[in-house]
């Protein structure tokens, strides 16, 4: 199985790692045995039909911060240029995410397609825009998309729901999808601090980032209820149809108010027909969704098995790329069947 | 069989006053369940099991149970009334907490409200429990996010 890597940053590194970690594994298990034949950033690209030396990729990305510093394989070639050269069975893009217009990734993944790869991608930013499109392309170009990692991080949820969970209809998804946000309103509870101080300490901590405003603006959680939206609910919806409200105003009163009547309060996104919202709700203390620190949570009430919940990690390099890998096996396990 | 779901309070004689008013119209009550499990901010969900009846007694039962002051949740399942929490952050008293109340009152029943003010300067939070029947719930809605608009409020509901 030939892989092209796109971004190399926080999580593009966890992909490999991931892949050097679980290789024998994989062979044993599968027998698949994945090669790496390009990594991209924004520099150019290491490309190697044969495949590359993983620890050599990162020690280059490490030491150089530039991939196209790797010895004797490195090109400062476009990146569209890459997907659209090198033969590969499977593209996994994981540029950082752009909830403007989606790019560059959503050129990349159509590229991408159009050049017969399937995809796999962790970016929010071109689902939340463009799914209909995508999907559209992949079924035009017969290939396989996949997309799990991009919501929820390591807890599975969208193939939870179409595939574990297949026939059944989602009626209504619930959830915590941000696990900043959720970091946050857990310390202020805790300990009756303001949501400046929380946010200025959860930046130092590395579990905000240095520019929040898509996790406390509920922006981020917009984009994945539409991504679930589009997938598991088979509605046809942008982030533009999201009705949004963050955390920002939450005040540590505020949420000993919520106590005394047995209430905790979460950023909550939710879809369900005629419903497509993000904003803070009273979540009964008892509550499954009321899960503490970092952790994500969801409901999904169906028809026939009712509520279903998981509950896991939503961020992290290892733990998305864990919900990468499974794309990757899912689409070795589909493709190999001839 | 006939299901009446009701709140009461945690408090001693409060099932002797829901009980009361169906004995005195001659109705036999199967039984009475308990619904502790589900007990929140000193409020007990009871489900009272009665005889079948024909739809104009029941409706006499609930006007009386509720003419007592109790809440009848569910009939047969179907939900009457609902107790919801809403969760206020903003200058709450400033924006005319009378007129707020009012407002909601159009659509439902304030029946509870717990204020905090933090400092002049700094916005307050409000807890209220609010009693709606579920034919107004969207219209109470309607309401809270036009108030949210017009005062600058942001209502934390617990739906």
């Amino acid at each position: 199985m030939k892989v092209i890597l796109v971004g190399f940053g926080v999580i593009g590194r966890g992909v490999i790692k991931v892949i050097k970690k679980k290789r024998e594994y994989l062979k044993k298990k599968y027998g698949m045995d994945i090669k790496v034949v390009a990594i991209c950033d924004s520099s150019g690209a290491a490309i190697d039909e044969r495949g590359l030396d993983l620890d050599l990729a990162l020690e280059v990305k490490r030491k150089k911060g530039r991939i196209c510093e790797y010895p004797g394989k490195g090109v400062t070639l476009p990146v569209t240029e890459v997907i659209r050269s090198v033969e590969g069975d499977v593209l996994i893009e994981v540029t950082p995410t752009n909830l403007e217009d989606g790019e560059p990734a959503r050129t990349y993944i159509i590229e991408g397609f159009k050049s017969g790869k399937h995809v796999i991608t962790a970016n929010k930013g071109p689902l939340a825009l463009y799914f209909q499109e995508l999907m559209s392309y992949a079924k035009k170009y017969k290939r396989i998309f996949r997309y799990e990692a991009s919501v929820g991080g390591a807890m599975p949820i969208i193939n939870l729901a179409r595939e574990t969970l297949a026939g059944n209809e989602i009626i209504e998804i619930k959830g915590i999808l941000n696990g900043t946000t959720n970091y946050i309103l857990t310390k202020m509870e805790r300990e009756k601090l303001d949501f400046d101080t929380v946010l200025k300490e959860a930046q130092e901590l590395g579990i905000a980032e240095t520019n929040p405003y898509q996790d406390i603006s509920g922006l981020d959680t917009a984009a994945k209820i539409v991504i679930l939206a589009n997938s598991i609910m088979n509605m046809n919806v942008t982030i533009r149809d999201v009705k949004i409200e963050g955390i920002s105003r939450i005040t540590p009163e505020a949420l000993t108010m919520a106590n005394k009547g047995g209430y905790t309060i979460k950023l909550i996104g939710e879809v369900k027909r005629n419903k497509l919202e993000v904003g803070p709700k009273l979540i009964p203390l008892d509550d499954p969704l009321n899960v503490k620190g970092s952790l994500n949570v969801a409901k999904l009430y169906t028809d026939l098995a009712k509520e279903v919940i998981v509950v896991g990690r939503g961020a992290g390099s290892i733990e998305t790329s864990s919900a990468i890998l499974s794309d990757i096996i899912n689409i070795y396990l589909q493709t190999s069947r001839g | 069989m006939i299901l009446l779901d009701l709140e009461l309070k945690d408090s001693p004689g409060e099932l002797l006053k829901a009980l009361t008013p169906i004995s005195e119209m001659g109705i036999n009550i199967h039984s009475v369940i308990h619904l502790r499990e589900k007990k929140s901010d000193g409020k007990v969900p009871v489900r009272i099991v009665l005889e079948d009846l024909d739809e104009e007694t029941l409706e006499k039962i609930v006007e009386r149970l509720e003419e007592s002051g109790i809440v009848v949740t569910k009939v047969n399942n179907k939900v009457r009334k609902m107790d919801i929490d809403v969760v206020v952050i903003g200058h709450v008293v400033d924006t005319d907490i009378r007129d707020t109340i009012d407002r909601l009152n159009k659509y439902g029943l304030v029946v509870d409200l717990d204020l905090t003010m933090p400092h002049p300067f700094k916005e307050s939070s409000a807890r209220m429990r609010i009693i709606v029947d579920s034919k107004n719930l969207e219209d109470l809605c309607r309401e809270m996010e036009k108030l949210s608009k017009e005062k600058d409020l942001l209502f934390i509901k617990s739906f």
